[in-house]
């Protein structure tokens, strides 16, 4: 993004915040504090990329993942980088999926309902009028009524159906279950966000995991980044931040990071930590902040997100348009669950590098069948699900004794499905095979599939089971905040980033309410 | 300095040889080439002089070669053939001496990296070299006997016997405890040299297998002959059919090479148009271009290089992308995609070890190189491995148990397949329109680009390409049969 005529900050000035991370946590909470006349600084790991650089390939968008290394155990191993986390000025809103259901209500106090899990600390009804700016702010599309909540409204109509979705549609109509277009944080027309460029209606090029070229998907680099810019924040990229200075109190007093090769130090009043749901714990467990708790790293979450594929006779082409614009809510209590939660289901189109990934690791395809059906890409497509994964203590992040290039331990994160997700896992995959069945798929195969970077740094009202209070400020240092991710006490069906761009809005507000 | 006719050929013997090993070579190819055979130091004519490791005898014979001008070839028989290799490596490096190297004879070449010699065949041959008069002469010509397919002329054979004798015992040690076991491997690298290869079927160590493991992998223009019936003497043992060969393979064009997989042409006139971003036409035409043959691997070592490829030729079967290579190098730049099994070693070092175990676990079943391995067999051990059932003992050279096997191959999988479909003969293959959504727009936030007005099933927009039928380049078995 534009950074030219952004206001500049020293170093020696203590600034109101500094803001590590230019995701879906760091970014609104940026935009919350600079309109309010407060001197931020966000320091951003990634370069700042310009839309111009994102060229509709996959090969080339290696540039916008977050390509260090992280190392994965557990019975599930979990894959990130493209699968999940993002470098650069908008981080891994640069690539996210812009699929922006909200949570269930019933999803937040999963522990009442089931005995399983953990109950949310803020009720879904507080949740809400965050997700309304949320979704009125970024220009989502959607349908005109969502059948799984009635009072629900989308402020764009919404993008166009593609192959999947129509296939997806017609299986869900034969089955008797009920489908919307999906909502998405991708414009269906022309649409400015306050503070943000003109973004023209989404072209429906495929390419949403790549960088978006036309800012019709709602990254942070054409939303609440120029907001933010806009009432003075500043943006510095390549800024790594790797550790803390403290006053005599314990409060923070300096944020220590390297750019272009030098260390800097930013002195600040405070801080928001904002880099997701691995670098947050691996820097609060890097400088042995904020964990007296022990909770730092613990309760990983990765959703269950298994697809199903199969080839049809119809010419489905499904790099066309934006890739999940289906979705079905039907299965997030499913009537004969032997599980607690549930799952939501979405159609998918994918494009091929991703694709043949998939197929050569979770198929397990190679050789010549591994070439005749990459061939038969134009007649694919898939379904896939985003599914509950409850807290657990063998899910955890730690530090791997290995370190990185700049001596820093890499992040170690061991995740595995319990019984509860595997019953989940078997259910959806039941559904989904029925539903594939019913569109008339053959070659029907399953991908196992973990999504999305979760917990490690976890919300309560106990500052013995949590690190952070309900409203993402930690227990132990006053003025350190964590907005992203990290902070879920479970994993909610829902995809995560409207979540978190939610619960950013409400951090920022409510530190703007407790004076600083 | 003398005038180097142009076909000169410097020819360096093997351990216990001399320049009077090649005799009957000069002989077979006279009149149509100029053999000038050379003493190493310790051996022949050279005995008394010293310097036995491989550089040192390399420096002996730089020195010869540079006393003449002119091109010319270089013929090394097994120990000979390791110095050639370095002299070859001098040569592409620039070295002004060497100015000239046309093409290697490479006869039952000891190869770049340590030489397969079983223990005990080492002990036996360092056993009598400083014995009794009576028992080095026995053991000389049994020496000799045993290097043979089936027997010498006895005239040769005395020749052999008597050269063994006259070897300085300390060369023939120093070869045998340091020079066989020298790893020039990376040194080496990959030679653009036209090179022939030279095996006999009855060679003990140095044979057909081992050649194709250790030798070819070094060349990039590489060509094994084996030779029934011949052990490790064939300039001795037939020294006629050696030269055939020789002259037959000067006289004969090069071999063509598979060509990249050429893109169709409809999918190349998308490409160059406006419908297609200027940075993405300009990565799928570098990605589109040959490879290099003489790519030195950077991550692994071309013995290693060449086992990633037969691996890639079963998992990617498409003749002319250098799969292998590509891999190296994003190996060599130590990024990878973000992460990694913890089971596994960091990606190169996975790579490596996994590579090693399966031409382990090759030599187990086999008892040949992976390299070597008909498809099927080939095809079986990556069963195993893909299923976590290629369990290789340390002893017998496995280096990654069957668990993480199983995720290395996993990872080599979706490498290939990540490379393979970013290739635009790949993508036309597909009919993948995606490459055709964008364009350029001067504006920072794009307006206008033409994107996709159909997104519904059954609904193709005239300019979307077809799948290109039956495929845009052939396979390997097709290039192979042709």
């Amino acid at each position: 993004m534009n950074l030219d005529t952004m206001r500049i900050h020293s170093e020696d000035e203590t600034v109101d915040a500094v803001v590590i991370g230019t995701g879906a946590g760091g970014a609104p909470v940026l935009a919350i504090l600079a309109a309010a006349g407060l001197k931020v600084v966000a320091l951003e790991a990634g370069p700042n990329f310009t839309p111009e650089t994102f060229a509709f390939d996959e090969t080339l968008a290696d540039e916008i993942y977050w390509t260090e290394e992280r190392l994965s155990g557990g019975s599930t191993p979990e894959a990130f980088g493209g699968n999940n986390s993002g470098t650069g000025v908008g981080g891994s809103m640069l690539h996210w999926g812009a699929f922006v259901p909200r949570a269930d209500a019933r999803d937040l106090r999963l522990h009442t309902e089931s005995g399983e899990g953990v109950d949310w600390p803020i009720s879904h009804d507080a949740l809400r009028p965050f997700y309304e700016r949320v979704e009125a702010f970024l220009g989502v599309s959607g349908p005109r009524s969502y059948p799984w909540d009635a009072e629900r409204r989308y402020p764009l109509p919404p993008v166009r159906r593609n192959g999947p979705a129509e296939l997806m549609a017609g299986a869900c109509k034969a089955q008797g279950i009920r489908w919307a277009d999906a909502p998405a944080a991708v414009v269906s027309r022309d649409f400015k966000s306050e503070g943000g460029p003109m973004r023209q209606g989404c072209i429906n090029c495929g390419f949403c995991h790549q960088g978006c070229r036309t800012g019709a998907k709602a990254s942070m680099d054409v939303t609440y980044l120029p907001l933010a810019v806009s009432h003075g924040a500043e943006i510095r990229p390549e800024s790594f931040a790797h550790g803390f200075e403290r006053d005599r109190d314990g409060r923070i007093a300096a944020v220590l990071y390297t750019k272009d090769g030098r260390e800097r130090r930013q002195r600040c009043r405070a801080v928001f930590l904002c880099a997701g749901a691995v670098e947050t714990p691996r820097l609060l467990l890097h400088t042995g902040l904020a964990n007296g708790s022990g909770q730092v790293g613990r309760n990983y979450m990765g959703h269950v997100a298994t697809q199903v594929w199969g080839t049809f006779d119809h010419e489905v082409r499904m790099n066309r348009g934006y890739p999940s614009s289906l979705i079905t809510e039907d299965f997030i209590r499913p009537k004969d669950a032997d599980f607690a939660g549930g799952y939501l289901i979405q159609s998918l189109g994918v494009v091929p590098v991703t694709f043949a990934n998939a197929v050569a690791r979770g198929r397990g395809l190679w050789g010549q069948p591994l070439l005749d059906y990459l061939g038969r890409y134009n007649h694919l497509a898939g379904i896939g699900i985003n599914g509950e994964t409850l807290p657990c203590d063998a899910n955890v992040l730690t530090l791997s004794d290995e370190t990185d290039a700049r001596g820093m331990r890499k992040a170690r994160i061991d995740f595995g499905y319990s019984t509860n997700e595997n019953r989940l896992n078997v259910h959806a995959t039941k559904v989904m095979r029925d539903l594939w069945e019913a569109a008339g798929a053959t070659d029907i195969w399953v991908l196992e599939r973990v999504a999305h970077t979760l917990g490690t740094c976890r919300m309560g009202h106990d500052g013995d089971m949590a690190v952070v209070d309900p409203h993402g400020r930690s227990f132990e240092i006053d003025n350190l905040w964590i907005s992203d991710g990290s902070t879920f006490p479970s994993s909610l069906a829902a995809n995560p980033a409207l979540t978190i761009m939610a619960l950013a809005l409400r951090t920022a507000e409510r530190f703007l309410a407790l004076g600083r | 300095m003398t005038e180097r006719a142009p076909d000169t050929l410097f020819c360096l013997h093997f351990l216990g040889g001399s320049a009077r090993t090649w005799t009957p070579l000069a002989e077979a190819l006279a009149g149509t080439m100029r053999v000038v055979p050379l003493d190493l130091p310790g051996f022949g004519d050279a005995r008394e002089e010293g310097g036995y490791s491989v550089d040192a005898m390399a420096d002996r014979i730089a020195a010869a070669i540079a006393a003449q001008s002119g091109p010319y070839r270089l013929a090394g028989h097994s120990m000979g053939a390791k110095v050639a290799l370095i002299l070859a490596r001098r040569a592409e490096d620039g070295d002004p001496n060497l100015a000239g190297l046309s093409g290697l004879v490479l006869v039952s070449g000891s190869p770049p990296s340590p030489e397969p010699i079983p223990d005990d065949r080492r002990s036996q041959m360092l056993s009598w070299i400083d014995a009794d008069p009576e028992t080095r002469a026995r053991e000389a010509r049994t020496f000799v006997r045993a290097n043979v397919g089936g027997s010498l002329p006895s005239d040769f054979e005395n020749l052999a016997t008597d050269d063994v004798l006259r070897a300085a015992p300390a060369a023939w040690k120093a070869w045998l405890n340091a020079g066989a076991d020298e790893d020039l491997c990376r040194r080496v690298g990959v030679l653009r040299t036209p090179a022939l290869v030279f095996a006999g079927s009855e060679d003990a160590d140095l044979g057909p297998d081992a050649q194709a493991a250790l030798t070819l992998p070094h060349l990039a223009h590489g060509h094994l002959v084996t030779v029934d019936g011949v052990g490790h003497l064939l300039p001795l043992e037939q020294p006629d059919a050696l030269a055939r060969a020789i002259l037959d393979h000067v006289a004969k064009p090069r071999e063509p090479r598979a060509a990249p997989p050429a893109i169709p042409p409809g999918y190349a006139d998308l490409i160059a148009s406006d419908r297609v971003n200027s940075r993405l036409r300009s990565a799928l035409n570098e990605r589109a271009a040959a490879d290099d043959p003489a790519y030195t691997p950077q991550a692994l070592d071309p013995v290693e290089l060449a086992i990633l490829r037969a691996v890639f030729a079963r998992v990617l079967p498409v003749a002319g992308l250098d799969v292998a290579a590509r891999v190296d190098a994003r190996l060599a730049t130590g990024r990878g995609d973000g992460w990694r099994f913890m089971a596994l070693p960091a990606d190169d070092k996975a790579y490596r070890a996994a590579l090693r175990t399966l031409d382990a676990a090759a030599r187990a079943a086999h008892e040949r190189p992976f390299v070597v391995l008909a498809g099927d067999r080939q095809d079986a051990l990556l069963t195993l491995a893909q299923k976590g059932e290629l369990t290789v003992p340390p002893s017998l050279g496995g280096r990654l148990d069957a668990d993480r096997m199983r995720f290395w191959f996993e990872d080599a999988r979706a490498d290939a397949a990540r490379l393979y479909l970013s290739h635009p003969a790949a993508l036309a293959r597909l009919g993948f329109s995606g490459i055709g959504a964008g364009g350029d727009s001067p504006a920072p936030i794009a307006q206008g680009l033409p994107g996709f007005a159909n997104t519904s099933l059954d609904t193709p927009e005239p300019w979307e390409p077809k799948p290109w039928e039956p495929g845009p380049w052939k396979t390997l078995a097709e290039e192979s049969a042709r």
